[in-house]
């Protein structure tokens, strides 16, 4: 069987951390989103994966390359607009034959959610899973084991049960997928809706995983998710009076200096130096290249590739993204707060600060918890930094 | 990264499996070995390409048989270290991609139950283990091994007491059954099957396969049968390989960041080099050919930048049959494959004459490393377009990584101006990106160039190679005659050639050399010559004096050779594809030179 992969899309809603990157590639426990989906079919012998790919489409490629890495052969379908998850599908027809699954590269799925969708049996079939938001997902009536209705982000939900964006397929449904692209509808739901007029649609429940990341705060959701799997395989150098606690992964050619003080899980990346005296709380992901120096503490964070975060900084709850550089002193602590991102307002607990690509910050900078600085900003010495801070901003 | 193949068959095994470890090259690797069940189970292996495999390997006639290519971990690449392996009894052979774990406690025991071990390998104790377990039946004795075995695996061998059957084990590392008529194959990765079938099984962890000419049957680590249906694979070797880029080329481009973060990984704080370039020279002369020279001439700026000791740059062809001065230099030999032929004479002839030499080569275990006293790897990846281009950025790369260490092995470049100088190197990949992330910017500007007939690449200091390097790439795969010039040298002559008809490219980045080049743009401009200028992001002077400009990013003035060669490599790539060119295969030019 195949699988369907959609990845074209850029992830608006993730603020700064789509400058460079689609949604699908930014990292989560030091690998891309995207990779759990990818592991989770391999590991239910499904191979051959067509990647739908659009924004910034090299960033997969490069990165998946042709799936021999991952014991998978990746095909590439480009979807030029991202118009809809069906019209994605569309664009993968010449690699489709016969039953396929559809999956959404942006969501963190483990194998237990692929495997019972593989187990719901023949015909087509939707995996649906329990939200805490139902409204943000399209919700799904079911009657008996089918699909009666999905409503797409109700005001009032009927119940809790979302589409996963998880579908099981045939070949046999793209006649259909074309008359309706023609007619305007781009979305899978439309399919949906439109199989289950002739026949049945399963609608399967999964106790997998099935996490979505809507904003860029979902990502320590994530994060915190998967390093629960991190396992402690510890390379390159420890130095004396090192303490590692819990589940810690340090990568090849990383020094951890003396005095430094890890609490699992936390995932440390290749080529870093961290310390001496850093503390590191959980549950916190720290990518290749990274420096982390002296006296400082970092909390449920992500620290993309190639950050540099200088003596005496504190940081909790927060993601920097790969590049940004912070000369000493950062306070960027957490507490409930109140995020904007694409000019909706949301409150989020606890949450610290969110820093895009390449920003450059000086020395004594204090960011406000919630607030969101934009990729390559230079943020000058002692300053305060509250709410919205576009990307390519100078801020003395 | 590790290959392996299997075959059990009707036809002589060896050249199938020499054959299939070739379509498993691209991933790289740096020894390789086959075993044959022919009687006794016969093993021939040696360091390096799969060529010098084939050139010592004796004619087997057997059709059973195992091969691998290694990608070193434990223990260095060597004839010793290579795969496949013999147990004691040289009756059982065996290879392995993976790591085994908790092979040093398995040695430690299997030693002292009198095993020789003939490799600094992990795999050799798997070799033992199955060897102690072997009663007869060679899935029951791998089976029993793996029990003791902590870590990832694909295992291949054969023993000479079943000459018909390969036995299989997965866990974690990919293996897939090819089904053939009469004959069966297995491998690690589906391009090595795809000559011979189209039909797979995919083996999954924890399984055990054994395979012949007419059958086969996988099994559990329990022993319980296993059903597989067996897939059709729907597509073709090269499309696989190009993994959704058009052309290698475009991969390779779009490869740099990442290549630049393997190259400078680990090595940011490697500043010990055991006083390697401490003392024994007063100079240092850079030796290589086509694009590693370019990258030697940029290497030339950045050692006097950074650390203030001269250094001069040759072709190797020059080099070797050139005079002898009395000064006897630091040798840096650059070459991508580490097999070119000038460069290994040039190499022998420095040795010759009582110099140090160090080599930057992007293969492990390739010719350069054994002409040389000591080797820098660039860690680029395997590199299939003819134009050089990841390679090229990660041999400048590996230059900054020499310019840092020599400077403060010979104090000239204070500790702090190091420290400055890596945290910048860190930004690179990222600097990179944010070139490639105008791909579709630089694209229409070469469309608009696309027709030129000549062109002129315009540089001043460092970025002066920079330009020489944009040209060669334009010439090689767009076939537009190129030529570079130092800012300087326009009025020296080369200003006689401009007219309307001669696009320039101008790098006129916010370095030192702004102002001068500004001017140079001035007399070009006054030709009436199209002009594409290089900029750098936030320049408000530029765009005003030039037709066309495309961006790089503010970086110190010394590391601007490589965003700005980023830049210029998709505008030739672009320019060529424009044109209709055979961008991965130009005309009458091979990827590694061993010719002289």
């Amino acid at each position: 069987m195949k699988a369907v992969v959609l990845a074209a899309g850029e992830g608006a809603r993730m603020g700064p951390f789509t400058a460079s990157e689609p949604k699908v590639m930014i990292p989560v426990g030091n690998k891309p989103i995207l990779e759990y989906a990818v592991e989770a079919l391999v590991e239910n012998g499904i191979h051959d994966l067509v990647l739908v790919v659009g924004y910034r489409r090299e960033r997969i490629q490069s990165h998946f390359e042709d799936g021999g890495r991952f014991g998978a052969h990746i095909e590439y379908a480009a979807q030029g607009k991202q118009l809809g998850t069906m019209h994605a599908v569309w664009e993968a027809r010449a690699q489709l034959r016969g039953p396929f699954l559809v999956v959404n590269g942006s969501n963190l799925v483990d194998a237990q959610a692929v495997r019972d969708l593989l187990d719901a049996g023949e015909g087509p079939a939707v995996l649906i899973a329990e939200s805490e938001a139902p409204e943000k997902y399209g919700v799904v009536s079911v009657s008996g084991q089918y699909v009666e209705k999905i409503v797409e982000k109700p005001r009032q939900p009927e119940g809790n049960l979302v589409n996963t964006g998880m579908y099981a397929l045939d070949a046999s449904a793209l006649p259909v997928a074309e008359s309706l692209i023609n007619e305007g509808h781009y979305d899978l739901p439309s399919l949906v809706h439109a199989l289950a007029a002739k026949a049945r649609v399963r609608a399967v429940r999964t106790k997998g995983t099935w996490l979505d990341a809507l904003y860029p705060w979902d990502l320590l959701k994530l994060n915190a998710h998967v390093l629960n799997e991190v396992g402690d395989l510890q390379s390159g150098t420890i130095e004396k009076d090192v303490t590692l606690r819990g589940k810690v992964t340090v990568g090849d050619g990383s020094r951890i200096r003396s005095g430094t003080y890890v609490l699992g899980p936390a995932v440390i990346g290749k080529g870093c130096e961290i310390g001496p005296n850093v503390v590191v709380y959980p549950s916190t992901s720290i990518g290749d290249n990274v420096k982390v120096q002296a006296f400082g503490v970092v909390s449920n964070s992500i620290l993309m590739d190639d950050v540099i975060l200088g003596p005496h900084s504190t940081l909790s709850n927060s993601v920097l993204a790969s590049g940004v550089r912070v000369a000493s002193n950062l306070m960027a602590s957490s507490a409930r707060a109140d995020a904007q991102i694409e000019g909706e307002w949301h409150v989020v607990d606890p949450l610290g600060a969110l820093v895009g690509e390449d920003t450059e910050i000086r020395d004594g900078v204090a960011i406000e918890p919630g607030s969101v600085v934009g990729a390559r900003c230079r943020i000058g010495p002692l300053a305060r930094v509250r709410g919205n801070v576009p990307s390519g901003t100078n801020v003395m | 990264m590790c290959g392996i193949v299997g075959y059990a068959g009707h036809r002589k095994a060896l050249p199938i499996l020499l054959d299939s470890l070739k379509r498993l090259e691209y991933r790289g690797y740096d020894s390789a070995g086959v075993a044959i069940v022919d009687g006794s189970v016969q093993i021939a292996k040696d360091k390096g390409f799969i060529a010098n495999l084939e050139a010592v390997v004796p004619d087997l006639t057997g059709s059973v048989g195992i091969a691998h290519t290694r990608w070193a971990t434990h223990g260095p690449p060597s004839k010793e270290n290579a795969h496949p392996f013999h147990d004691c009894t040289e009756k059982l052979a065996l290879a392995h991609n993976g790591i085994i774990e908790n092979f040093s406690d398995l040695r430690d025991e299997l030693k002292a139950r009198g095993h020789t071990f003939r490799s600094q390998t992990d795999t050799e104790v798997i070799v033992h283990l199955v060897e102690e377990s072997y009663k007869g039946d060679l899935a029951a004795a791998v089976r029993a091994a793996l029990a003791r075995v902590v870590g990832t695996y694909a295992i291949l061998a054969v023993h000479a007491d079943e000459p018909d059957t390969v036995v299989a084990a997965r866990n974690f590392s990919p293996l897939v059954v090819g089904l053939g008529a009469e004959e069966n194959f297995i491998a690690s990765d589906v391009p090595a099957l795809l000559k011979h079938t189209d039909r797979v099984l995919y083996v999954m962890d924890r399984e055990i396969v054994a395979l012949t000419a007419s059958s086969v049957t996988i099994t559990d680590l329990e022993g319980r049968p296993v059903a597989r249906e067996p897939q059709r694979i729907s597509w073709t070797l090269e499309d696989a390989e190009r993994g959704g880029f058009e052309h290698f080329m475009l991969k390779e481009i779009f490869e740099q960041p990442q290549a630049i973060h393997n190259t400078l990984l680990g090595r940011m704080t490697e500043v010990d080099a055991n006083g390697f370039f401490r003392e024994g020279f007063r100079s240092v002369k850079l030796v290589a050919c086509g694009t590693s020279y370019h990258a030697a001439l940029v290497g030339k700026y950045i050692l006097e930048e950074v650390t203030r000791i001269p250094a001069t740059v040759e072709l190797a062809s020059e080099y070797r049959y050139g005079p002898v001065p009395a000064e006897l230099p630091l040798v840096i030999l650059i070459s991508q494959s580490g097999e070119t032929a000038d460069t290994l004479g040039a190499a022998r002839e420095a040795r010759g004459r009582g110099c140090k030499t160090l080599g930057i080569t992007n293969v492990v275990g390739s010719s350069l490393t054994r002409e040389t006293d000591r080797t820098m790897y660039t860690r680029a990846g395997l590199e299939i377009g003819v134009a050089a281009t990841k390679t090229f950025t990660a041999q400048v790369v590996a230059l900054y990584l020499v310019a840092i260490r020599m400077g403060l092995e010979r104090a000239t470049l204070p500790p702090e101006e190091a420290n400055r100088l890596r945290d910048e190197l860190r930004a690179l990949p990222r600097h990179v990106q944010s070139v490639l992330n105008q791909a579709d910017a630089i694209e229409e500007v070469a469309r608009a160039y696309a027709g030129a007939r000549d062109m002129f690449f315009l540089g001043r200091g460092i970025n002066y190679p920079v330009a020489m390097e944009g040209a060669l790439k334009m010439k090689e795969i767009s076939y537009i005659h190129a030529e570079a010039y130092a800012g300087g040298e326009l009025k020296h002559g080369p200003l006689a050639l401009l007219t309307p008809e001669t696009p320039a490219v101008a790098v006129a980045v916010r370095d030192r050399n702004f102002g001068k080049m500004m001017g140079n743009v001035g007399e070009v401009n006054a030709r009436g010559s199209p002009i594409l200028g290089i900029g750098t992001e936030g320049d408000k002077d530029l765009a005003k004096f030039v037709d066309h400009v495309l961006w790089v990013p503010k970086v110190p003035d010394v590391l601007y050779p490589v965003p700005v060669s980023v830049l210029l490599q998709l505008l030739a790539y672009h320019a060529a594809l424009k044109r209709g060119c055979p961008i991965d295969k130009p005309r009458n030019l091979a990827k590694t030179v061993t010719v002289e």
